[in-house]
C-alpha cells in the first residue's frame, strides 16, 4: 500500500510541474495585458511605468522563474486588477464555491444512485420509467436555461426564493458557510439544484446500467440461493460492485464542478471562484488566471489521488496488482 | 451545543425582520461592475470611480450633463501661465470628524503616482508640478507648461483623508488599508461599512456631509454583472434599481407595471474610422486583387459610406429605439460640440454616384472589425453597417469581435475600418478631438488613440492653440471649429449616441440619469 501511495505521489508531481508550465507560457500567449488596462489617453511614460511595475518588462523565463520561486515560497503572487494577493482573492471565493458544488455534487449522488438502482431492480414499474424519463430531460436540456426558468419560476413569479446572491453566512472555523442559515439555506437551493440537475442524471443512468448487469450475475444467484434477504444483497453486494465507475465519475465531476461551476454562478450572481476567472480572463489579469489554473491542476490531482486509493480500499484486486 | 443550533434560525428570522422593516431608508442597487480595491486613487475605471463617489468627494465637480461645477472646491481661476488657484469649502468635514483643508487635497495629489494601478489614475494629475498650500482654504497647482483644462482632469481628482491614510499610502499597503475600511475615511455621503470584491459594497449614511443629508440610511451596492441575472433580481424584489437594463428586456419592461424603467442619454457615442495611410492592409478589389491606392483617402469615398449609413434605422431598428442618430463625436451641449454641423442624410444613390466619379463603379470590399461585447449594441450596429455598406457596393465583411482582441490589434494599426464607441467623460473637447483627431504626435501630448492616421495641420494647430488658451469662451470656438473640420473630412463617421436605461421598482424613486451612466445612490430620492 506504501508503494502505491509514493508512487501515485510521484507521479502527481510530475504532471504539476508539467502544468505550471503549460499554464504559464499558455496564459502569457493569449494577449498582453497591458493593452486591456491602460486607459487609451495614458501617454507612453505611464505606460512604461505600468509595464515595469507589473514585471512584464521581463521575458517570459524571468518571469516564469520568478514565478515558480515565489510559488514554492507559497507566494501566488499580487492581481493586477485588485493589487491584492492572489490567494486572498481566491481564498475569499473558494468557500462559497466548494459549499455550492459539494451540496449539489452529494446531493446528487446519493439520490441519483438510490433512484438508479431502484430503476435497475425494478426495470418495469412506472416509477422507474419515470425516472429515467426525467433523466433524460436532465442531460438534453442545457444548464443555462434550466437556472433561468428556476428563477423565473420561483424567484419571480412565485417569489419563493431569492433570484441570485449569497446569503447570510456564519463563521465555522474562521470561514463563512451560508448552509447553516435559514437565509443562506434559501438562497443556495436554486444554484443547487441547477447545478445538481446534470450529475442526477448521469449517475440514475450509471446506477441502474450497473445494476441491471449485476443483477444477472451468478454471484447474485448464489446469494439468493444461500437464502440472504433482498435488502441484504442489494447493499452488500450489489452497491459494493457498481460503485468502481461511481466513484470514479464522482470524482471527475466534483472537479470540474469545483472548477467551473462557471455558468450557475454567473446566472444566480453565486461570488464563487467560477465568476471570479471569467472576470479575470476578461481584463487579462494573468497571476488571478495562472493562480487559478494551478489550484485546479492541483484539485484534480488530489481527487485523482484519493479516488485511486479508494479503489485500493474498496478492490483488492487493484491493490494487489500495484505492489506485484 | 444544541442548544445554540435551536436558537440559531430564530435570530435568523427577527434579523429578517429588522431587514423588512428599515427598508424604506435603505436601497439596495444592482449594478452591473464594481469598484477594484476601496482606494480611490488605484484605479481609472468608470465603475470604480463611480463607486469611489458614494464615499469620497473630488474638487471639481462633473454635473449630470458633465459640465464642471464646485465640488470641494468653490471657485478655480489662473493666475498666471502655468498656475491655477483653488478655494476650498469651508467647514466640509470627514467621516471621522476631522476637518478638510489642503493638507488633504496636497497629500491626495501627491498619494496617486505612488499608489496608482495599472488603469493608471496618474491621468488625473499628469499636469502638476508642484503643489503649494497658500492657507488652510486656499492652494495653488504649479502645472507643467499651460494646463487651460486642469479643473477638467480634477473631477476624479478624489480626496482622502491625509491622516487616516498616511500609513496606507505605498502600493503594497494601500489595498489592504482601504479595503478594511481603516483608511477609507471620505467627505462624501456615505460611510464605509464593508466590501467583497466582486461582491456587495456596503454604505451607512454620513449625516454631517456639506450637500446635505442622503435620502438613504443605509446604501448596499451589489455587483451583479449577467445582466438577466440583474433583472431578475430585481423582479424577485431583492434589489430596489438596476443598471444597463439590456435593449431587449427594456422593450418587455415598456409594459411591466411593476417596474420602472428611466432611459437616459450616454456618453457613448458609434464612430466609424476610416484608415489614412497610403497603404491599408484590409482592403481589396471585390476580385480580391490589390486596389491602386487606399480608397478611404478619397474624400468622395468617404462621402459615399457617410451617405449609405441610414441612422434612423439603425437607431429604430437596431438599438430598439435606445439611442440617437449622431452627427459629431461629442454629445450635443458639451464643452466644443458645434451646434452648426447638420445631421448626415441617407441617399445610397448618392453614395454609389459618388463612389462611381471616385473611380469605384463596382465598388470594393472591406473587412470591418468592431467590437462585440463592450458597449450595448455594438455587435448589432457593425452587423447593420456590413449590410448598408454592401448595399452601395462596398462589400463588407463583417467581424464583430471581443473586445479584448479588438483594442490591442487596433492599436497596432491592423484594422482598414473599424467601429467603436468613444465617451467624451470629461464633457469637453480636449480629452476626445486631442486624442482621436490630433495627428499622432507624443511631443505634444495629443493623438494617442488616433488609430487611423488622420492629420489635418488645421486641427492640429487649433488643437494646440486651444490646449494652452486659458480664455474659456475663447477655447471653446476653437474646439468648435476644430469639430467641424473633422467632421467635414469624414475619416471619422459618428453613426449613433447610445442611451442607457436604469429599471427600478415601480414607485420607488427618482433620479436625473447621468450621461456617464453612473449610478449614486445620494442622487437617488424616494418616490413618495
Amino acid at each position: 500500500m506504501l508503494g502505491f501511495v509514493i508512487q501515485r505521489l510521484l507521479q502527481a508531481t510530475v504532471v504539476m510541474a508539467v502544468m505550471s508550465v503549460i499554464v504559464f507560457c499558455g496564459v502569457y500567449a493569449i494577449g498582453n495585458p497591458i493593452d486591456i488596462v491602460i486607459p487609451p489617453d495614458a501617454t507612453q511614460d505611464l505606460r512604461e511605468e505600468a509595464i515595469r511595475r507589473l514585471g512584464l518588462d521581463q521575458p517570459l523565463w524571468r518571469q516564469y522563474l520568478t514565478f515558480v520561486t515565489n510559488l514554492l515560497q507559497g507566494d501566488f503572487g499580487r492581481s493586477f486588477v485588485y493589487n491584492i494577493p492572489v490567494l486572498e482573492l481566491i481564498g475569499g471565493r473558494l468557500p462559497a464555491t466548494l459549499e455550492l458544488v459539494l451540496i449539489s455534487v452529494l446531493s446528487a449522488t446519493v439520490l441519483g444512485v438510490s433512484l438508479g438502482i431502484y430503476a435497475g431492480y425494478r426495470p418495469d414499474s412506472w416509477f422507474s420509467k419515470a425516472v429515467m424519463a426525467v433523466s433524460v430531460l436532465g442531460f438534453s436540456v442545457p444548464s443555462f436555461w434550466i437556472g433561468l426558468i428556476l428563477i423565473l419560476t420561483f424567484a419571480v413569479n412565485l417569489g419563493w426564493l431569492p433570484a441570485g446572491g449569497r446569503g447570510e453566512t456564519v463563521l465555522v472555523g474562521g470561514v463563512p458557510f451560508s448552509f447553516l442559515t435559514l437565509d443562506g439555506l434559501s438562497h443556495i437551493v436554486l444554484p443547487a439544484i441547477n447545478l445538481a440537475l446534470f450529475k442526477l442524471a448521469m449517475m440514475i443512468r450509471l446506477a441502474r446500467a450497473g445494476t441491471r448487469e449485476i443483477m444477472l450475475t451468478d454471484t447474485i444467484k448464489f446469494a439468493r440461493a444461500a437464502g440472504i434477504s433482498e435488502g441484504v444483497i442489494l447493499r452488500r453486494h450489489l452497491l459494493k460492485l457498481i460503485s468502481i465507475p461511481i466513484i470514479t465519475v464522482f470524482g471527475l465531476e466534483l472537479g470540474s464542478t469545483l472548477a467551473f461551476a462557471v455558468v450557475t454562478e454567473t446566472i444566480f450572481s453565486w461570488p464563487g471562484v467560477g465568476k471570479l476567472i471569467i472576470d479575470s480572463i476578461a481584463v487579462l489579469d494573468r497571476p488571478v488566471m495562472v493562480a487559478y489554473l494551478i489550484l485546479v491542476a492541483f484539485l484534480f490531482v488530489l481527487i485523482n489521488f484519493t479516488v485511486d486509493l479508494v479503489f485500493a480500499l474498496i478492490d483488492p484486486r487493484i491493490r494487489a496488482g500495484a505492489t506485484e | 451545543m444544541k442548544h445554540m443550533a435551536l436558537l440559531r434560525p430564530a435570530a435568523v428570522a427577527i434579523g429578517l425582520m429588522a431587514a423588512g422593516v428599515a427598508s424604506a431608508q435603505e436601497l439596495v442597487m444592482g449594478v452591473r461592475g464594481g469598484p477594484e480595491s476601496l482606494d480611490p486613487h488605484f484605479s481609472a475605471l468608470g465603475s470604480h470611480a463611480e463607486a469611489a463617489k458614494h464615499i469620497f468627494d473630488t474638487l471639481v465637480w462633473s454635473g449630470d450633463d458633465l459640465q464642471i461645477e464646485p465640488g470641494l472646491a468653490t471657485e478655480w481661476t489662473p493666475i498666471d501661465d502655468d498656475t491655477w488657484e483653488f478655494k476650498l469649502r469651508e467647514g466640509v468635514k470627514f467621516h471621522d470628524g476631522s476637518d478638510f483643508d489642503a493638507e488633504d487635497v496636497k497629500f491626495s495629489i501627491e498619494r496617486i503616482p505612488v499608489v496608482s494601478g495599472p488603469t493608471t489614475t496618474t491621468i488625473y494629475v499628469r499636469r502638476v508640478k508642484e503643489v503649494e498650500i497658500v492657507d488652510p482654504l486656499t492652494i495653488r497647482i504649479h502645472t507643467d507648461g499651460q494646463a487651460a483644462t486642469l479643473p477638467n482632469d480634477f473631477i476624479r481628482l478624489f480626496i482622502v483623508s491625509s491622516e487616516a491614510a498616511a500609513d496606507y499610502s505605498t502600493p503594497e499597503t494601500a489595498a489592504e488599508g482601504f479595503n478594511s475600511g481603516a483608511a477609507t475615511i471620505g467627505t462624501g455621503p456615505y460611510k464605509f461599512v464593508s466590501w467583497e470584491p466582486k461582491g456587495d459594497l456596503v454604505l451607512e449614511r454620513f449625516d454631517d456631509y456639506w450637500r446635505g443629508m442622503g435620502a438613504w440610511e443605509k446604501v448596499t451596492r451589489k455587483e451583479m454583472p449577467n445582466d438577466s441575472s440583474r433583472l431578475a433580481a430585481l423582479k424577485a424584489g431583492q434589489v430596489d434599481v438596476i443598471n444597463y437594463v439590456s435593449s431587449v428586456d427594456y422593450l418587455a419592461l415598456e409594459n411591466d407595471s411593476a417596474v420602472d424603467t428611466i432611459k437616459g442619454d450616454s456618453v457613448y457615442i458609434m464612430n466609424l474610422q476610416l484608415d489614412q495611410r497610403e497603404d491599408t492592409p484590409l482592403v481589396r478589389a471585390k476580385d480580391g486583387s490589390d486596389l491602386d491606392a487606399n480608397p478611404f483617402r478619397d474624400l468622395k469615398v468617404r462621402q459615399a459610406i457617410d451617405y449609405a449609413i441610414d441612422r434612423e434605422t439603425m437607431v429604430e431598428i437596431v438599438l430598439e429605439g435606445l439611442g440617437k442618430p449622431a452627427n459629431q463625436l461629442m454629445p450635443e451641449g458639451f464643452f466644443g460640440s458645434n451646434a452648426d454641423i447638420p445631421m448626415p442624410e441617407y441617399d445610397p444613390a448618392k453614395a454609389k454616384e459618388l463612389l462611381t466619379e471616385a473611380g469605384y463603379p463596382d465598388g470594393f470590399e472591406v473587412d470591418l472589425y468592431c467590437t462585440s461585447d463592450r458597449l450595448p449594441g455594438d455587435g448589432a450596429i457593425c452587423q447593420g453597417l456590413g449590410q448598408m455598406l454592401s448595399a452601395v457596393g462596398i462589400k463588407t465583411n463583417v467581424n464583430a469581435v471581443s473586445k479584448t482582441v479588438y483594442f490591442p490589434a487596433q492599436g497596432r494599426l491592423e484594422y482598414s475600418m473599424f467601429m467603436n464607441g468613444w465617451g467624451t467623460l470629461t464633457g469637453e473637447a480636449s480629452y476626445t478631438l486631442g486624442g482621436l483627431a490630433h495627428s499622432n504626435n507624443p511631443d505634444v501630448k495629443m493623438g494617442a488613440f488616433n488609430r487611423i492616421q488622420y492629420s489635418n495641420p488645421e486641427v492640429d494647430a487649433l488643437m494646440q492653440e486651444g490646449a494652452t488658451e486659458m480664455d474659456a469662451d475663447a477655447r471653446r470656438g476653437m474646439y468648435e471649429e476644430a469639430m467641424a473640420k473633422i467632421m467635414a473630412d469624414k475619416a471619422y463617421i459618428s453613426i449613433v449616441q447610445l442611451q442607457t436605461v436604469w429599471a427600478a421598482k415601480a414607485g420607488a424613486l427618482t433620479f436625473t440619469p447621468r450621461f456617464d451612466e453612473d449610478t449614486l445612490a445620494f442622487f437617488m430620492k424616494p418616490a413618495s
